[in-house]
């Protein structure tokens, strides 16, 4: 869906990549990790695996550790010679539905893309914003998939969401003193969409948002920049009930690409509009220790990804760019049927380096990326959020497309250099990726499976400045959001 | 160099997955393992005191509890949101199984709890409230509240599901007949009192 949003952009004029950026990562709608789709598959209500939808308890993080395979309906079953079980299946698939309504009102309309001076409209409003269809739940005993199809207003057209195929069994070491611990290959196309705590960028607040706000000039790697881009197989173990490590590789996935020679759907080389992952995969960790007593639910823990990237227009035998995400974060949650609290954190370090010339000032660049946020809810019913988010990182004026750079030529990381149009909005004057403020949000919950919020997105800085960061005028207080959805899903 | 990495992870784990069988006589029950764990504890001793210790508890007890969510019969609001799904399926082989399991796990040891709502609350356990028409719990429960056959140990069970429990039998909520007749009249402050006693070591 967003690969194919970039492929036109790169087709049509300056205005349409201004469009296709908009509506790109990091404000496409981001799918829910809770489905009704399990409580048909378990029987077992939203509450026990979810503290407020999508955020996890440590039940339902159990849950999706063990490969969503845990089922109270009937099966259907084969057995061969062995008594070895050769088909488990639900009698009714694990089907569920998620529907997202919103609107959104800008601080101030954004450019027209069309007539030169005049503002788009202040207000947008979609329904759907997201319209999705899952299958989350067993497909055998130990295997079992959370699968999300969605369509995608920017494109009106429905394409591949969050996908995690998985496998989990248990084992013991009794004889060395490790006991029943759990094991597991996940296959997902989405780094840290596998991961059990919502600390992490997938799963991470704020767990829906507008789509139609002003993106930020960058953000890392594994903040979402290959959501639904890549495929990623890692093995995982939980131990003595604390202790999470996992440790895989990523591709970049052949999604919405077409190879003009073989008129197939790859093999990728540099038309690909997108940065393209090379070698045989970038690898991925993550180490996590969670902590319960009572009540509480403590984590904390690292996950990172090192990928050699070759950008679009570099053949395979050309230079790459690596990009090394290093990442902490942290998660408290205090769980009973009257009150929940929860904070999460995390802070991921990029490291950049640039061995293509042109694409960036320095050989060396860094971005740090830090979100802190608390919630409360009273009996799942009502209440309310807070985040501070806040992403630096080094100057450079080519990379964030500053109005200084309009005399070279476009290039991917600023595809309107030489025209001058991106860099009105999307661009950082001073070259720097400094995006820094809050955001606010109260829910109502008439139900568990449905959330009515009213959402405020406040920028202190945008993309380096508070005043004029664009170099046109714009201020970051006028891409402060203030969104209204609902989000059912069924 | 990275490709070998991932090969190696995952020839390690296809190696362990081969002599599973052979770890899981010693093992407790699978469904035990897999899902009752997940709350309850593999040793039957529960971190969060939203879900009870099931370790120690009569086996008995167990079996009408589990057969009770099995047909809907229990319907609290817990046992409709967590236990109505979990003992759908079960058979009656594989409740008498998880019972005996559980029953003979070593109980949880309790937690202090304050010295003056612990004494009162171990007058009543012992003596009943007369004035109130409330028995002494320990005429069914045992002396040292470690049940009997039907009558589950309350012995070391967290407090607040004490409290939950007893709060369900009053508005039946948790229907049981000699529950409700018995906790009708507690204050919330006896309530408290009980399951601090209870749930004191």
């Amino acid at each position: 869906m967003r690969i194919k949003g970039f492929a036109i952009a790169m087709l049509v004029p300056v205005v349409s990549i201004l469009i296709a950026l908009a509506a790109a990562p990091p404000f496409a709608p981001r799918p829910a990790s809770a489905t009704p789709g399990f409580a048909r598959q378990t029987g077992v209500s939203c509450q026990a695996c979810h503290t407020v939808f999508p955020e996890l308890t440590p039940f339902g993080r159990k849950f999706k550790l063990n490969a969503y395979v845990f089922t109270n309906v009937k099966q259907i079953q084969a057995t061969d010679e062995q008594s070895q079980r050769t088909l488990s299946l639900s009698d009714l698939p694990p089907v569920s539905v998620q529907l997202q309504g919103s609107n959104t009102t800008l601080g101030r309309g954004i450019p027209d893309a069309g007539v030169a001076g005049d503002l788009s409209q202040k207000n947008s409003t979609q329904f759907p914003q997201a319209l999705s269809l899952f299958y989350t739940g067993k497909i055998a005993d130990n295997l079992g998939a959370f699968l999300q199809l969605t369509w995608n207003p920017s494109s009106n057209a429905v394409g591949i969401d969050n996908s995690d195929l998985r496998f989990a069994n248990h084992f013991s070491f009794d004889s060395i003193g490790v006991p029943d611990f759990i094991y597991g290959i996940s296959l997902n196309n989405n780094p840290t969409s596998q991961d059990v705590w919502n600390s992490t960028p997938a799963w991470g607040y704020p767990f829906i948002f507008s789509n139609v706000g002003v993106p930020p000039v960058t953000k890392a790697l594994l903040d979402g920049q290959l959501a639904q881009e890549s495929v990623g197989l890692s093995a995982y173990l939980f131990l003595f009930e604390h202790l999470y490590v996992e440790v895989g590789g990523y591709r970049s996935a052949q999604t919405s690409f077409t190879n003009t020679t073989t008129g197939g759907p790859g093999p990728l080389d540099s038309t690909s509009p997108l940065q393209r992952i090379s070698g045989t995969a970038a690898p991925y960790w993550r180490v996590a220790w969670e902590q319960d007593w009572d009540n509480h639910a403590l984590s904390f823990g690292t996950y990172g990804l090192s990928a050699q990237v070759h950008p679009p227009g570099i053949g395979e035998s050309g230079p790459t760019n690596t990009f090394t995400d290093v990442a902490l974060d942290a998660q408290y949650q205090y769980i009973t049927d009257a009150h929940i609290v929860s904070a999460t954190a995390t802070w991921i370090h990029e490291f950049r380096k640039f061995n293509n010339v042109g694409l960036a000032d320095r050989a060396h660049d860094w971005l740090d990326t830090a979100r802190l946020t608390g919630s409360y809810f009273f009996k799942r019913k009502i209440g309310g959020s807070a985040q501070f988010f806040s992403t630096t990182g080094s100057r450079d004026l080519t990379l964030y497309c500053s109005p200084s750079t309009f005399a070279t030529a476009p290039s991917p990381a600023c595809p309107g250099a030489g025209t001058g149009t991106p860099s009105q909005l999307l661009g950082s004057a001073n070259g720097k990726p400094t995006t820094q403020g809050a955001t606010f949000e109260i829910d109502y919950l008439p139900w568990l499976n449905t959330k009515i919020g009213l959402q405020y997105t406040a920028y202190s800085k945008f993309n380096g400045r508070s005043h004029n960061y664009d170099g046109f005028g714009r201020n970051a207080s006028e891409n402060n959001l203030l969104y209204v959805y609902i989000w059912t899903a069924f | 160099m990275k490709a070998n990495v991932m090969y190696a992870v995952v020839a390690g784990l296809v190696l362990m997955t081969a002599p599973a069988d052979a770890q899981e006589k010693a093992a407790p029950p699978d469904l035990v393992r897999r899902v009752c764990s997940t709350c309850h504890g593999v040793g039957g001793i529960s971190i969060s005191p939203m879900f009870p210790h099931l370790a120690g508890q009569q086996a008995v007890y167990l079996e009408t509890q589990l057969k009770a969510f099995r047909d809907r019969s229990r319907a609290d609001p817990h046992a409709q949101a967590f236990m109505w799904g979990m003992a759908a399926q079960l058979t009656d082989a594989s409740i008498t199984e998880i019972a005996a399991y559980y029953a003979a796990q070593r109980p949880a040891p309790g937690k202090p709890a304050g010295r003056d709502e612990t004494a009162a609350g171990k007058k009543i356990f012992e003596e009943g409230i007369p004035a109130q028409q409330v028995p002494p719990c320990q005429s069914c429960h045992g002396d040292k509240a470690v049940g009997n056959g039907p009558f589950p140990r309350l012995a070391g069970q967290h407090r607040p599901y004490l409290e939950r429990q007893l709060a369900a039998f009053i508005s039946n909520a948790r229907a049981n007949e000699i529950m409700h007749a018995n906790a009708q009249n507690l204050t919330a402050l006896q309530i408290s009192q009980i399951a601090a006693f209870l749930s004191s070591p």
